[in-house]
């Protein structure tokens, strides 16, 4: 957790710059917003995370940042700038396709089966250095040789096997191969530890945070386990209704939460040692995009400290600490 | 090992199907109104020749009297089948029912065959058109055009193929597969007259097998393009081109099956069609002799198509296993 001390500190320019993003969902009843101008930096070097509930946003989020919402959903409006390389959402078909792998990849949930079943992994391992004009692709399937050693994984039958031979497991850091074979500088994580069980977890986790620190990679990691947040990230971004709710160092939020959603999603995390009854479920459900109130604050409904000014008034991202934000009516004080 | 032991399994499975099968057909048959052979004892009585004599000359001409029971006859058919002797022609008196699909059957083949890889061939690329490109026109014609086609009944297409081209227009002959007027053999006359001839037929054949193809793989593909390595792919940065193949293999598998089967029913022939064009394939064949209860030929078409579709059958699990890694199990 040095880094969150560094950052605190001397900020970087970030890695990534996201402003006034909303992503749309077309419905028959008209467009919601999934992401509601969302505005984000995420610094160079760090792990942050982006919690929320399903239906929060995070996932459109994360696909937003490679450019790839699939229909009927659309990025509407807004800029996500990559140091060096421009916006992303004003790049061509060619420009997109070759910075996705080569500058920022993404790991795929566990569940996911993300490799072409007709083909062994290491042919297809090829054709991701095939198609990023890789001259050495030898590199490429040594590289993976040692990433699978590391991970525990038999290197020869791993790259010789289809996806049905493999486990959830094995599929996984498989899928974490395929993210770092080619030296992205960016990794987005879409909840990759979800489908596995808890030893497998841990040990997923240990691997992307030491390669995070070996790469000097700048690693979005989507998740809805605070544990997982508590664990390994820097920073936190408390998404909810497609907005940040609260956006902070991950040990200051986990310390001292201040938006009353941030306090309820660690109310609920159920802990090892004590009475289970001390976790506490939120009550209500999140809102499905059609049910987001147009004025007001999106998440009054469920909010143990509503007060009137909640209903009309729509609570602004305000920086309450140097890199911690919060969007409340309430006063806070961090 | 283990491989030669799973094909000896199928092989016998396929044995029990086709007899099975000729068994089945054998009395089926048979339960047709009317008896051939007997019609004509009957009318050589009838004009006056001895019953002795009679009975002597149907038995020459046939090679058999339909006079023991069933059962026994059934027996003495299988017993000649065991060896390969498919028996003699009722309305070709005396010719032998393998001489007949024999000459038959190249007709067929090479008819059906090129009608099957047009229809496989267009459908399938018009489906992978049908489906990338759904929601643009180009997409919504491909759909449009085969629907229309697989709604055509085969007859119908035929039929309108016949009187238009052959008799609204004389565009193409009609009637037989080659001129009469030329000497069969390999000289570039007959090879001619003989695709000439055939043009009409095998166009038939492939329209109106076209839209079934497209519309499967169109589905297919469409299935295919929601999975999530695709969609993986893509995000990983591969190509368009490699992400086409990935998408065009994973899709064409369940066709594969159909495509198979498509050639083992290849030696039914195309009943409809020859029988419009009278093109004297297997089809044909089959259609005349049924009219003409000519037993021992419609056993032995029946026989073929069988053995033809399980053979293909398990040339498809074969085959399948190859395509399909995850089916490559001992």
């Amino acid at each position: 957790m040095a880094a969150v001390m560094e950052q605190s500190t001397m900020p970087a320019a970030p890695e990534v710059r996201i402003r006034n993003l909303s992503v749309a969902y077309q419905t028959s009843t008209g467009l919601f917003d999934a992401v509601h101008k969302l505005d984000l930096d995420i610094p160079k070097a760090s792990i942050t995370a982006v919690i929320g509930e399903s239906g929060s946003g995070k996932s459109t989020l994360a696909m937003a940042m490679l450019n790839s919402v699939t229909f009927p959903g659309s990025i509407r409006s807004g800029t996500i700038e990559y140091a060096g390389r421009g916006d992303i959402v004003t790049f061509d078909r060619e420009r997109l396709r070759r910075f996705r792998g080569e500058h920022a990849a993404m790991v795929f949930q566990a569940s996911q089966d993300t490799l072409n079943p007709l083909k062994r992994v290491g042919a297809q391992l090829l054709d991701l250095a095939r198609s990023h004009g890789v001259k050495d692709k030898r590199k490429v399937l040594r590289e993976a040789r040692e990433l699978a050693e590391r991970m525990a994984l038999p290197a020869d039958r791993t790259l010789t096997s289809y996806q049905h031979e493999l486990s959830g497991g094995m599929r996984q850091r498989v899928s974490i191969i395929f993210a770092l074979a080619l030296h992205p500088q960016i990794v987005l994580l879409d909840e990759p530890t979800t489908a596995l069980d808890v030893l497998s977890q841990s040990h997923v986790l240990e691997i992307i945070r030491e390669i995070h620190r070996e790469r000097g990679l700048t690693t979005l990691l989507i998740t809805h386990d605070m544990g997982v947040v508590a664990e390994l990230s820097d920073r936190v971004v408390v998404m909810y209704a497609g907005r940040i709710a609260e956006d902070a160092p991950s040990r200051e939020l986990l310390r001292r939460p201040l938006h009353p959603y941030s306090q309820a999603l660690i109310r609920a995390i159920p802990r090892l040692t004590g009475p289970l009854d001390d976790a506490q479920a939120l009550p209500g459900a999140p809102l499905e995009l059609r049910q987001i109130p147009k004025a007001g604050c999106v998440f009054r409904d469920r909010c143990p400290a509503r007060m009137p000014v909640c209903d009309t008034g729509t609570p602004e991202l305000r920086e309450v600490a140097p890199g911690r934000r919060v969007a409340c009516h309430l006063e806070v004080t961090p | 090992m283990n491989y030669l032991k799973f094909l000896a399994k199928k092989l016998l499975g396929g044995l029990a199907m086709v007899y099975v099968v000729v068994t089945f057909t054998f009395f089926l048959i048979r339960l047709m109104p009317g008896n051939p052979v007997l019609a004509r004892l009957t009318s050589l009585l009838q004009s006056g020749v001895p019953y002795q004599a009679a009975k002597q000359q149907v038995a020459a001409m046939y090679g058999f009297m339909p006079h023991g029971p069933l059962i026994v006859q059934y027996f003495d058919y299988l017993g000649q089948l065991l060896h390969l002797n498919l028996g003699l022609s009722i309305a070709y008196a005396g010719v032998s029912v393998t001489h007949i699909l024999m000459s038959a059957a190249p007709w067929t083949i090479f008819m059906v065959l090129l009608g099957l890889f047009f229809s496989f061939i267009l459908g399938v690329a018009a489906g992978v058109v049908a489906a990338v490109w759904r929601n643009s026109i180009i997409g919504q014609s491909s759909t449009f055009l085969a629907t229309l086609l697989h709604g055509i009944p085969q007859f119908m297409l035929a039929l309108a193929f016949l009187y238009l081209f052959t008799t609204e227009w004389r565009l193409f002959p009609f009637g037989a597969p080659y001129d009469a007027a030329i000497h069969p053999g390999f000289s570039p006359a007959f090879v001619g007259s003989v695709a000439y001839h055939a043009i009409l037929p095998i166009l038939a054949y492939a329209i109106s097998g076209y839209g079934g193809w497209t519309l499967a793989m169109k589905s297919s593909v469409i299935s295919v393009l929601g999975d999530e390595y695709i969609l993986a792919a893509e995000l990983r940065g591969l190509t368009r081109g490699i992400r086409i193949r990935y998408v065009a293999r994973n899709a064409f598998l369940p066709l594969f099956t159909s495509l198979t089967l498509s050639l083992g029913f290849m030696f039914g022939g195309a009943i409809v069609i020859e029988t419009i064009f009278d093109y004297p394939g297997l089809g044909y064949l089959l259609n005349n002799s049924i009219g003409a209860q000519d037993y021992p030929v419609m056993q032995g078409a029946f026989l073929i198509i069988t053995a033809a579709v399980i053979v293909s059958n398990i040339l498809a699990d074969l085959l399948y296993s190859l395509i399909d890694p995850r089916i490559r199990r001992a």
